[in-house]
């Protein structure tokens, strides 16, 4: 190869399947990240067209696992502490809006309670949230 | 100049690359995947604040009360089916109706009112299943999109 032509070596790394790597690797990250804080598992009740509640990003997240032991995002509380332990979840947040994942199994009145003490702890109003039942039983 | 310093051949590639689009695809798939189960699908409810159950904004007969008691409408586990059994009966202000008539019977009967006037007291039995009435929920749901459902006791 000889000085001044055109088509000369091209020494650069070719910086593109290490960006490919890079995005897959945060992306990984960005789904393990909520699935740590999300609390016990539950077996959701499944409803015909429950409504979008958005994403979960920015809500308080009650849940309450199959035995009715409440948990706020991804710690559980004891009853008399849950008030405050809801006050603590505020943080900074503008607009907290607290939603209930409930155990298809437990009584209405168990879940009363827990709303019951979500409204005393100053929130207006809180999400159920439930599987529709359509992705998995197909249309009537 | 040469193009080919490595002596493989000298013919022209003519296949498509395809690795970059395949890169761009996987990372389309994992965006998806980590958009979808972060979505919450549910039910917007409240309870009247112990204040407001002394001092009811709305005038008392004109509240819509939906009854659902635990003789009418033996529920106590999970149904197994998808909506809800049939013996389950409810009241819509005093009226037994099966669940089958309440979505009809709640877009009659709030449907005409102004937004901010549709209502729904749900007294629901404590012992029912979870389940159960939030399916009546949801109903009551299909039957008028933007009523406001506030749970109340049945006493």
């Amino acid at each position: 190869m000889r000085l001044g032509e055109t088509g000369r070596m091209n020494a650069a790394i070719n910086v593109t399947p290490l960006v490919d790597v890079v995005l897959v690797l945060l992306i990984v990250f960005m789904v393990m990240a909520p699935q740590m804080r999300t609390g016990p598992e539950v077996d959701l009740p499944e409803t015909a067209k429950p409504r979008d509640q958005g994403d979960e990003r920015g809500r308080i997240l009650v849940t309450l696992d199959e035995s009715g032991k409440l948990w706020i995002d991804d710690h559980q509380v004891a009853p008399e502490k849950f008030g405050e332990g809801l006050r603590a979840a505020v943080g900074d947040q503008a607009d907290p809006r607290v939603v209930v994942r409930s155990d298809a199994r437990l009584r209405f009145g168990d879940v009363r309670r827990a709303m019951v003490a979500i409204e005393e702890a100053g929130f207006s109003g809180v999400g159920l949230i439930a599987d529709s039942a359509g992705a998995t039983t197909g249309g009537e | 100049m040469q193009f080919n310093t490595d002596g493989q051949g000298s013919e022209l590639q003519s296949e498509i690359n395809i690795t970059p689009l395949v890169d761009v695809v996987l990372v389309l798939l994992i965006i998806f995947m980590v958009v979808v189960p972060l979505l919450l699908k549910g039910y917007d409810v409240g309870i009247p604040k112990a204040s407001a159950e002394m001092a009811p904004a709305e005038a008392d007969a004109s509240q819509v009360v939906l009854k659902i008691g635990s003789d009418t409408c033996p529920v106590f586990a999970p149904p197994a089916e998808p909506g809800l059994p049939a013996n389950c009966r409810v009241s819509l202000d005093e009226r037994v109706l099966s669940t089958g008539e309440l979505a009809a019977s709640v877009a009659e009967t709030l449907g005409g009112r102004p937004a901010d006037q549709r209502v729904l007291f749900l007294a629901a039995d404590e012992d029912l299943n979870y389940e159960a009435v939030l399916r009546i929920v949801d109903l009551a749901k299909s039957g008028v999109d933007d009523v406001r459902i506030e749970f109340v006791t049945t006493d």
